[in-house]
């Protein structure tokens, strides 16, 4: 799936470039548009409630058109595909925003208008991605990390290295998906998450195919089901998944693995000639306002960016290791970043090796 | 009794694999739990949720204005095509009745990325003009071929005498070739709603901002996980059916 979305993102990049008579006829629509007081948002689903649209749209009389995405590649494609832009609120994940600012396709963010800018948590803030934030605001983030049940009495792993170990022959679950496996291997090998070497990744693949007798399948959809059911019994988990499917099994544990792991941060974005800029950013800034964070993070149950906000949850949920770990271990964290698509493809060529077990 | 046994066991293990993931599905509308797939108790909980969502409902509601607009002019188009492909003789008539054949064939993914190539290079905004235009476009070949294949069961002479006692063309339509063919527009009518309400990967290239539709809604839950309330939907949905299917069952079964 992934690999059709990125083909099409290629063809359709081309076919943009040829639509200048489009872009043309969109200047006077936007003209018209602009008296539509209304603003677009494509978001990942679940992210931001349902309750909290409502209130901005009587707080501010701008109605939302609310749509969702199911992956960045998808985000990415219907950007670059669409005949005008149309979104005026966007949500990527901190490696595609990335991707989209060195690809021009981000309009910058008037800081002024960001009332609730100083709310957000410094550790998120003027990262790799976007340098001085000119382009995005952190929304949440996670932590790809590992869990076991301990139903099921297996020993109790500590860092990534552990789950080579023959005990947990034809157990482990692992996330389907590239660029989190690898970073599993390259963190037990001590090498960088974000690693372009191509004789690091090639070392990474080589551990990964020995890793083949332990793994007993990879999933990224419903994980939480078969969390909270009891019917994985170890493996590399999301922090915020975890968090959900304990609320079902208590009997789960979450592990900030030893030799470091990923950190995922979900920004909010301006994409470039946004209809309703202007409605954009008092969106935005909506969301960075203290409570409406707090009451988004008690509906998402994901681990916000806003510092405020997390201080006006319940302690019991902000003093959670598994939500909000204590600076000392986050510092182990690698932030999650986009690499070139010469390494990527090699990434992808080894990944297809290991899931036909070669 | 004993004779027809294997048939009855056939027919019974025909229709079990038939409806039990839908009895299954309706059942996991009543769970008590969010992700687990385990019996935590009964409750109307994601009913109670299903009917307060109301970015949900504009979704359910969006897919059927998107489908029955879509199916009531490609069936109109449809049928067209199909009287004129039966009853006029012209050059290129068997290429025109091939090419219908090929747009049923052709992958979806190719038919949702030309006609994006085609919006953006008209300049047509994506949304639901957009998407109504590509539901008619993949909705008529269906029709079309439905009312062609009941036509050609058609004793040609009918349409012979018609004209040969005075009727024009329209009159013919109106008045034979009509109340001959409507079982099979409405067949065609139903097949393309269907095809409408569940159509993902054309949507996806041409829907917009403002014009959600399920599909693509349940479609971007898949990895977060799919809420049971859609399953409450799901169930609802069914129920409908159901209740019309019977009521038609009912109204059109024949008097004795």
């Amino acid at each position: 799936m992934k690999a059709i979305f990125l083909f099409l993102s290629v063809t359709l990049f081309l076919l943009a470039a040829h639509t200048g008579v489009a872009s043309e006829k969109t200047e006077n629509k936007e003209k018209k548009e602009k008296k539509d007081n209304i603003v677009n948002v494509y978001a990942w689903p679940d992210v931001i409630p349902d309750f909290i649209i409502r209130e901005f749209e009587k707080e501010t009389g701008i109605k939302v058109n609310f749509s969702t995405y199911g992956s960045n590649e998808v985000l990415y494609a219907r950007l670059r595909m669409s005949p005008a832009p149309v979104y005026d609120v966007i949500e990527p994940s901190s490696y595609y925003l990335d991707r989209m600012r060195r690809e021009n396709m981000l309009e910058p963010l008037d800081r002024a208008k960001l009332t609730g800018f100083h709310n957000l948590d410094p550790l998120f803030l003027n990262k790799v991605w976007d340098p001085h934030n000119r382009f995005s605001v952190p929304w949440i983030w996670g932590v790809t990390g590992m869990f076991y049940d301990t139903h099921t009495a297996l020993p109790a792993p500590a860092r990534w290295a552990d789950l080579w170990k023959p005990a947990y022959a034809n157990q482990l679950m692992l996330l389907d998906d590239s660029r989190e496996v690898f970073s599993m291997a390259l963190k037990s090998l001590g090498y960088s998450v974000n690693d372009r070497n191509p004789e690091h990744i090639k070392k990474a693949y080589e551990k990964l195919r020995a890793l083949s007798a332990n793994i007993h399948l990879f999933k990224s959809d419903g994980v939480i089901s078969l969390l909270a059911d009891g019917e994985a019994s170890i493996g590399m988990a999301w922090n915020g998944d975890l968090y959900r499917a304990r609320l079902t099994n208590p009997a789960l544990r979450f592990v900030y693995p030893a030799d470091g792991f990923v950190i995922w941060v979900d920004n909010l974005a301006i994409p470039k000639a946004a209809p309703h800029k202007q409605n954009a950013l008092r969106f935005i800034d909506f969301l960075l306002q203290a409570k409406v964070a707090k009451d988004s993070a008690l509906a998402h149950n994901y681990p916000v960016a806003n510092l405020a906000a997390r201080k006006l949850l319940p302690a019991a949920i902000r003093n959670d290791p598994v939500q909000y770990p204590p600076a000392g271990i986050l510092r182990r964290g690698e932030f999650q970043q986009d690499i070139d698509d010469q390494s990527l493809a090699l990434y992808e060529k080894y990944w297809e090796q290991i899931k036909m077990g070669e | 009794m004993i004779r027809h046994l294997p048939a009855r066991l056939y027919v019974t293990a025909i229709y079990l694999f038939f409806y039990i993931p839908i009895l299954v599905l309706i059942a996991y509308s009543f769970n008590e739990a969010q992700y687990s797939l385990l019996w935590h108790g009964f409750s109307w909980r994601w009913y109670t949720e299903l009917f307060s969502d109301r970015d949900l409902w504009i979704a359910v509601l969006h897919t059927l204005i998107l489908g029955v607009s879509a199916a009531t002019i490609a069936m109109w188009i449809g049928t067209l095509a199909a009287v004129c492909l039966y009853r006029y003789v012209f050059y290129g008539k068997q290429l025109l009745y091939g090419l219908i054949f090929v747009l049923i064939l052709s992958p979806d993914i190719v038919m949702g990325i030309s006609l994006l190539i085609l919006f953006s290079v008209s300049g047509v905004q994506l949304g639901f003009f957009s998407l109504l235009l590509a539901h008619i476009t993949f909705c008529i070949p269906f029709v079309a071929v439905t009312v062609y294949s009941r036509m050609i069961s058609f004793d040609q002479n009918i349409f012979e005498a018609a004209r040969d006692l005075g009727a024009r063309d329209h009159v013919i339509f109106g008045r034979i070739t009509l109340p001959l063919i409507w079982p099979a527009m409405l067949a065609g009518w139903l097949l393309s709603f269907t095809l409408s309400q569940d159509d993902v990967i054309i949507s996806y290239f041409v829907a917009g901002p403002d014009f959600e539709i399920l599909p693509l809604r349940i479609y971007s839950m898949v990895r977060s996980g799919v809420k049971p309330e859609i399953n409450a939907l799901c169930a609802v949905t069914f129920a409908l059916t159901l209740l019309i299917v019977m009521l038609s069952q009912f109204f059109l079964r024949k008097k004795p």
